[in-house]
């Protein structure tokens, strides 16, 4: 797949030896792809090419005597060589010229330690494969199925979309080479209450192809019964409540309220309250977080868009801040080693600190026994967003669902829409169960600030807590 | 390229095809504190063609579908051609009710003029980061971190149907964090967008948020839980009245998400301004080619038009007007100081304020509000508000001071009675 790499692979070698000659470091980011995105709603069937897909582009990364700077452009050829240095050249001494006064942030040259990989993430049904014909078919009947669940059900939409892509990253003495596919899919079912719409949302994914579309047909009804149960919620009485998150909650609490704060591009801002704590207990005992490609969710990378080899990083070892994920500046500026967390939107952007799979471990309970133990409390599920506060662990998320707990047993009383408030560390204290088997879901893409999309999955087990709500 | 992509759309027998050509240079500055973090250009060229297919429906009845498929000049002409081929099939899959195109438009190229399209990329870089820097003067508060990024660009839209067009565009947009340390260490987190060199709006904008900073450094954080009557300023005006853009939508209409009717009163019984709301042209021409002007939107209160892309619109038997990103708010008849007059609660900043639109619920976690009784103004920190626009919009109190931003150009404040905020004490 993807020829375009290695036919400009020749090239890219005498690009980045050019570079040399002039700058201490030189690199460069290749990357092809391919990606589709199917729909199907009240509003017809819809085929394109993905939104926030990474196009098909180059990066160059050197340092100066002004520190790093990139330059990123899509059309390249052997010959088109010396144009690319001189413009290069010429464009930072424009900056340099129009940017007197202001120092550079000191940064050491990347050490660029010799490696070479190349690898293929695998996937079962390439969605080229299925065909047009045959994806499109499968979410009209998954539609189908959910509008006849019951009349009052206002819309129904199936989709999927993937993205495939090849990465290549050449320095002087790097030569990586990865070749990915994850596929997102989800199943949505919306009812009115006057001119309120009510929509709840059920997704799948992998780091594979079409054969996400298997595991749909069951959660079908599931999503149509949840989006009529939402027509009879209410506001919920603001107040700290014991609380049961699903999987999915416990992954927005992970990623959002936790994860973003231990982005460690933070800590060299002094953005970051976490940079203070590394080495104390932030959690209970019952929490350990991972970030990495040691599971096989939508964000499995071999490296990152820097070339660093990702692995496995362990942020809260039983409730004790370990330390966080870190990109390759970063992680020089800070003198510690980089984590593969570097990571582009496109190859038009900058890299920063992002999270991949992020997760909490497994523990020993089960979600019944955490439901039985509560007297007064609620299920929290489906997330719908978050939002992070590095800075002072302040939380925003926010759920569709909150489900009335009543002397251990579920009421059947639905609370909707719930703002999840209040400070990172006491809800993560306030742990005391966790079921055994941590769930991941990678269907959405994840924001630095307002910006910068990329693929992440994140997720945990059943997870009991006190959380403020609102 | 463009000649390529033609060659191929007829040697692939594609009749019905919109090619989308857009090219940009951009110079990004990215600092911390007043230190030069990373420098970054970008020159690109991409082109998008969407392709266009009829089909017949089960009834016999003509139904069209298309796809659209990214292409980069580096492809050679079989790549190309293969691009269209398999777009081309996935069309027939795609087929929905039949619309005709896009109404073919030919006009000459339309330039940006201004500093900002005309400078160097570099030099304008460098004056906005000078005035972005320029009120960060006092230690107690500062600028922590920004971003900026100062881009032209150039766009031509060609169809089957006849459509030529061209525009330039040019854009500084970034954002800022500023922090304050004592006595409470906090940030907050800015954003701005400007379609000119605007430097001296930027540097008031760092100044009023190195206050903010500071007053959120002393905010008490025990907010208590209630009903107050709110008040909006800024950024939160636009996300709040984005429900009415939302919900007008061509889109929204068609698949029934929205029953609003035209001419209806979609405010309802109102005991407060009646909302007078104007689609404002970003840009000289949709993605389309549909030539964009300001459009009424809301008027008195009652849907003026629905707007959308060709498809929606055509469904719907009105004008297609293309896909607006900005709008205008005509109201505003309470001078601010008098709207904020107590007792209300005037959230200045959030952590992602949010309006959802298909539901009407708007929410979000409080930054820094100020809690306004009477005379006494106490900055507060933390909680958060969970109101409904479909209850508060009969009451909107909104200020004779105004706001622009790339995308909103309207009353600075809102005041909306009732709403519930649940409080933040430890």
């Amino acid at each position: 797949m993807f020829e375009l790499i290695d036919r400009v692979k020749p090239g890219l070698k005498k690009l980045v030896a050019t570079l040399r000659e002039t700058y201490p470091y030189a690199s460069v980011l290749a990357v092809a792809d391919e990606c589709r995105t199917w729909v199907v709603n009240s509003s017809g069937v819809n085929i394109a090419p993905s939104g926030r897909r990474g196009g098909t582009g180059y990066v160059l990364r050197v340092f100066d005597g002004m520190g790093c700077a990139e330059y990123s452009f899509n059309e390249f050829s052997e010959e088109k060589i010396p144009a690319l240095c001189g413009i290069l050249a010429r464009r930072l001494a424009e900056q340099k010229e129009a940017l007197k006064g202001f120092a550079p942030l000191p940064t050491p040259v990347p050490a660029d330690e010799p490696a070479q990989l190349r690898k293929c993430s695998a996937w079962r049904i390439h969605p080229k494969d299925m065909g047009d014909e045959a994806i499109v078919e499968k979410l009209t009947a998954l539609r189908k199925k959910a509008l006849a669940y019951d009349g009052r059900i206002l819309d129904a939409q199936a989709n999927i979309s993937y993205r495939a892509f090849r990465k290549l990253f050449l320095s002087e003495n790097r030569d990586l080479d990865q070749t990915i596919m994850w596929t997102a899919a989800s199943m949505v079912a919306m009812a009115a209450r006057g001119q309120e719409i009510k929509i709840a949302y059920h997704p799948f994914s992998a780091l594979g192809g079409a054969e996400v579309l298997e595991d749909m047909d069951k959660d079908v009804e599931t999503v149509a019964g949840e989006a009529l149960e939402l027509l009879d919620s209410q506001p919920v009485i603001p107040g700290e409540y014991e609380c049961v998150c699903g999987p999915d909650t416990t992954g927005m609490i992970v990623h959002e309220a936790f994860g973003h704060g231990v982005e460690m591009d933070m800590f060299v801002k002094d953005r970051a309250l976490a940079r203070q704590y590394v080495g104390e207990y932030v959690a209970s005992p019952l929490v350990t977080m991972h970030d990495g490609s040691a599971v096989e969710q939508a964000a499995t990378m071999f490296f990152d868009d820097e070339g660093t080899l990702t692995g496995d990083t362990v942020i809260i070892g039983k409730g004790i801040l370990k330390g966080g994920m870190c990109d390759a500046l970063s992680a020089a500026r800070l003198g510690v080693a980089p984590t593969g967390n570097g990571r582009r939107e496109s190859y038009e952007r900058k890299a920063y600190t992002r999270m991949t799979n992020t997760y909490f471990q497994g523990g020993e309970a089960t979600p019944e026994e955490m439901i039985a133990s509560i007297k007064d409390g609620f299920l929290l599920e489906s997330p719908a967003s978050g939002m992070e506060d590095p800075k002072n662990w302040g939380i925003q998320c926010m759920v569709t669902t909150a489900r009335e707990i009543k002397d251990g047993k579920l009421t059947g009383k639905i609370f909707s829409p719930i703002v999840l408030t209040g400070y990172v560390p006491d809800l993560l204290k306030s742990v005391t169960m966790m079921s055994k088997t941590p769930v991941l879901s990678g269907s959405g893409f994840c924001g630095k600030g307002y910006k910068e999309w990329v693929k992440v999955s994140d997720g945990g087990p059943y997870m009991k807590a006190r959380i403020r709500l609102g | 390229m463009i000649e390529r992509i033609q060659n191929a759309l007829r040697q692939c027998g594609i009749s019905l095809w919109r090619i989308n050509e857009a090219v940009e240079e951009t110079a990004e500055l990215f600092f911390v504190r007043q230190k030069l973090d990373t420098r970054r250009i970008k020159d690109v060229r991409k082109y998008e063609v969407s392709v266009f297919r009829d089909v017949d429906g089960d009834g016999g009845e003509k139904r069209r579908g298309f796809t659209a498929v990214p292409l980069t000049a580096a492809m050679d002409d079989g790549q190309i051609a293969e691009e269209l081929r398999s777009a081309y099939y996935a069309a027939q899959f795609a087929a929905n009710p039949f619309y005709e195109l896009a109404d073919p438009v030919k006009g000459p190229l339309v330039e940006k003029t201004g500093s900002l399209a005309e400078k160097p990329l570099a030099e304008s870089a460098g004056i906005m980061a000078k005035a972005l820097f320029a009120p960060d003067t006092r230690g107690d508060a500062f600028v922590n971190s920004a971003e900026l990024f100062i881009s032209r660009s150039r766009h031509r839209i060609l169809s089957s149907e006849g459509t030529d067009v061209s525009y330039t565009d040019a854009q500084a947009k970034g954002e800022f964090v500023v922090q304050c340390r004592e006595p409470e260490d906090v940030e907050i987190w800015n954003q701005f967008a400007y379609d000119g060199l605007e430097p001296e709006a930027l540097s008031r904008k760092v100044e009023e948020s190195l206050a903010f900073v500071r007053d959120r450094a002393r905010a008490c954080p025990d907010l208590k839980s209630g009903t107050f009557d709110l008040v909006l300023s800024g950024d939160a005006v636009q996300e709040l009245l984005g429900y009415y853009r939302h919900r007008s939508g061509a889109q929204s209409v068609y698949a029934k998400y929205s029953t609003w009717k035209l001419g209806e009163d979609v405010q309802g019984d109102v005991q407060g301004e009646r909302l007078d709301l104007t689609l404002k042209a970003s840009a000289p021409y949709s993605t389309e080619g549909i030539p964009m002007e300001d459009l009424p939107l809301l008027r008195d209160g009652k849907l003026a038009r629905y707007h959308g892309n060709n498809r929606f619109c055509r469904y719907l038997g009105v004008e297609p007007t293309g896909a607006y990103q900005k709008f205008h708010c005509g109201n505003g008849t309470v001078p601010f100081p008098e709207l904020k007059k107590g007792p209300c609660l005037w959230v200045v900043t959030f952590s992602d304020f949010q309006m959802d639109a298909m539901s009407g619920h708007f929410g979000g976690e409080i930054r820094l509000a100020y809690l306004i009784d009477g005379v006494f103004v106490q900055p507060v920190t933390g909680g958060s508000i969970n109101g409904s626009i479909l209850d508060a919009q009969k009451n909107l109190v909104f200020s004779t001071e105004r706001y622009t931003s790339a995308e909103y150009d309207g009353p600075y404040a809102v005041r909306l009675p009732g709403v519930r905020v649940a409080g933040a004490g430890k």
